[in-house]
């Protein structure tokens, strides 16, 4: 399987920043991704799609941010007004690819600098 | 900018900004991140940032929007566009919406980094661009007003050698502001918070300028209870300012060339010297190299003080600085004396244009106060202003002056406004210049000749020039008999009020008499 997360852009963040920046910005992204994930079911449930398109512009942009390229695709799909995708079965998607994200990302985040 | 650069990034993204937080950590800016368009906005009119990196999706309105607004409230910030949309489209359309620069998502450190010191480059030019438009077109300069080309160029002197250590060397008229230049030029240098001294040369008797400028020890001579520094001592890390220079004596002139050579300070009284740290500003309202010629003045010490020569121009060069003076001088006084002065009339206005001024600033300074105390109405006029000043004035073109006193009718904005000619000094030459005014004034100078001395008629003015068909009200003729007194009286004053468009208080000025004087006897003669 192809990583979630773009070792271009990761390993820039990780490259450029000190650790403990680096570290930080995962935390964000971590904090971000649980936020936008949960307000994106909460607002596909309750049928406010303007909202939900909302949330999944700014998570598109979160996950840009630190590479994760197929998380951000996801989201861009989410937001397009044009997506014949139900909202459902693309936050099942969105919220698989959010765990490997997670996965890869702790990995990072354990040892930022020996890549 | 000494400062450190002021950034505000405008991004609702936490770990968007995070990120350029954290890339922009090591470079010394003040970072402040909004997270709405509408904070964002709020942040630059508070703030005054000097770059903003904006978002173009944003929660409340994008990013393109935001520019728009912060061009209007007139926000000078370089703005830099961050986008996820690396289109074509967005560039074009970020461009022309007043961004410098735009970056795509996702960014290494090295491109925001690079981006951004390009913009803050920029902006430092035209800060510095905005400054030196400020200082050509200043019209206030420390405690100077004027915006005329001389003060111009005297202002850019000043700027230009303030920061060196070279002795300056002020001429000008007296009450041109000389002290007024000297502190300008310690005010703009790095010795700004030391002392400035200033010392009038010509105000200390000979016996004691050593002292004065050197300081003494105590029992150097009668008086001498105690050590004093002087003034050189006292200015040491600032600027010594020598007033009337070239008043000091020759024996003192040698001891001030060997302080401005060796930098050393001897007091009367002591024979250790000290070195000073001090910068020498010299003024005189003479030709220091004509003092210098005559033998007044030692020529080695004229070298060592004269290294760049400031000319204060004076107040009769400066145009309509005099106006700009003068209004400020109104306001202060008229402040202080609680009058409803709010400008001066386009009469007074050509009269303050076309006076000598040879007293300079100190002159108009005086006659403003004169008049701030003795007057009290919306617009100071001519009638207000001294006599002696509306007999010296130059006919003068001032600017948004009243129509009715154009020339030849002429709509426009710039109007000619006829200051009071000069009286003049004997009728013969009133007769020779063939002003109408002129000779009206020396007929009547020759009445009162007559008066006071009957017989003979003086047969001095008898040759008038012929009036003009178009003054009907002219001088009495002096040729037949000799005429009421009233009669000659009546013809003057509507002759003067015709010259004067009906203008009862300039011709009242003229006339030297009371405009209620005028307003009396008019409606004695039911005109």
């Amino acid at each position: 399987m192809t990583p979630a997360l773009d070792p271009e852009t990761i390993g820039g963040l990780a490259r450029d920043l000190a650790p403990s920046d680096f570290i930080r910005i995962v935390r964000t992204f971590e904090t971000d991704l649980s936020r936008l994930v949960l307000l994106m079911v909460e607002q596909a449930t309750s049928g406010d799609i303007e909202q939900y398109r909302r949330s999944a512009h700014a998570l598109a942009g979160a996950a840009g941010a630190i590479g994760a390229t197929r998380l951000a695709a996801d989201a861009r799909l989410a937001m397009d007004p044009k997506t014949t995708t139900p909202p459902r079965e693309l936050l099942l998607q969105i919220g698989a690819e959010a765990r490997q994200v997670l996965v890869e990302l702790a990995d990072w985040a354990s040892n930022p600098t020996e890549r | 900018m000494a400062r450190p650069a002021r950034v505000l990034l405008v991004e609702d993204t936490p770990t968007q900004a995070e990120i350029a937080r954290a890339y922009l950590a090591d470079q010394s800016h003040e970072l402040r991140v909004a997270e709405t368009a509408a904070e964002g906005l709020r942040i630059a009119q508070d703030w005054a940032p000097d770059a903003i990196l904006i978002d173009v999706e944003l929660p409340d309105f994008d990013g393109f929007a935001l520019m728009r607004r912060l061009k209007e409230a007139e926000v000078a910030a370089i703005m830099i566009v961050i986008t996820a949309q690396g289109s074509v489209n967005t560039a074009v359309t970020a461009m022309r919406e007043g961004a410098l620069d735009f970056i795509v998502k996702p960014y290494a450190k090295a491109r925001l980094t690079v981006t951004l010191a390009n913009a803050l480059e920029q902006r430092r030019l035209s800060v510095e661009l905005a400054e030196a438009r400020a200082i050509i077109s200043r019209d206030r300069y420390f405690g100077f007003i004027g915006g005329s080309p001389a003060m111009q160029a005297v202002y850019r002197t000043i700027q230009d050698v303030a920061a060196s250590r070279a002795n300056v060397f002020i001429t000008g008229e007296s009450g041109t502001g000389k002290e007024l230049a000297a502190e300008a030029i310690h005010r703009a240098s790095p010795r700004a918070k030391k002392p400035f001294v200033p010392l009038n040369c010509g105000a200390i008797p000979a016996t004691l300028i050593e002292s004065e400028v050197f300081g003494h020890k105590r029992g150097a001579f009668t008086g001498a209870t105690e050590d004093r520094p002087g003034a050189a001592r006292s200015a040491d890390g600032g600027t010594l300012f020598l007033d009337e220079i070239g008043e000091m004596p020759p024996d003192m002139q040698v001891k001030l060339l060997r302080f401005v050579q060796t930098g050393t300070v001897l007091p009367v009284g002591s024979s250790k010297g000290e070195r000073v740290d001090v910068r020498v500003v010299s003024a005189t309202n003479r030709d220091p190299l004509a003092e210098v010629e005559a033998g007044r003045f030692r020529e080695d010490l004229y070298y060592r003080l004269y290294v760049v020569p400031i000319h204060l121009p004076p107040l009769r060069e400066r145009g309509e600085d005099v106006l700009l003076i003068a209004r400020h001088f109104l306001n202060v006084y008229g402040r202080e004396e609680h009058s409803h002065f709010r400008g001066f009339a386009p009469d007074a206005e050509a009269v303050l244009l076309g006076s000598p001024w040879p007293g300079n600033v100190r002159q108009l300074q005086n006659v403003v106060r004169n008049l701030v105390v003795r007057h009290d109405a919306t617009l100071a006029t001519a009638a207000m202003l001294p006599a002696e000043l509306l007999r010296a004035a130059r006919p003068v073109a001032v600017p948004s002056a009243q129509p009715r006193a154009e020339p030849s009718g002429r709509a426009g904005s710039e109007a000619m406004v006829m200051a009071p000619p000069s009286p003049p000094p004997s009728p013969a030459l009133a007769t020779a210049a063939g002003d109408p005014l002129a000779t009206i004034a020396a007929a009547l100078s020759a009445l009162v000749s007559a008066r006071a001395a009957p017989a003979p008629v003086p047969q001095v003015v008898l040759q008038p020039e012929p009036l003009p068909e178009a003054s009907p009200r002219a001088a009495p003729e002096m040729r037949g008999p000799i005429l009421p007194l009233w009669q000659v009286e009546k013809e003057h004053i509507l002759a003067a009020l015709d010259e004067c468009g009906q203008d009862v208080p300039r011709a009242a000025a003229l006339l030297e008499i009371n405009p209620s004087t005028i307003y009396r006897k008019l409606q004695g003669w039911r005109v």
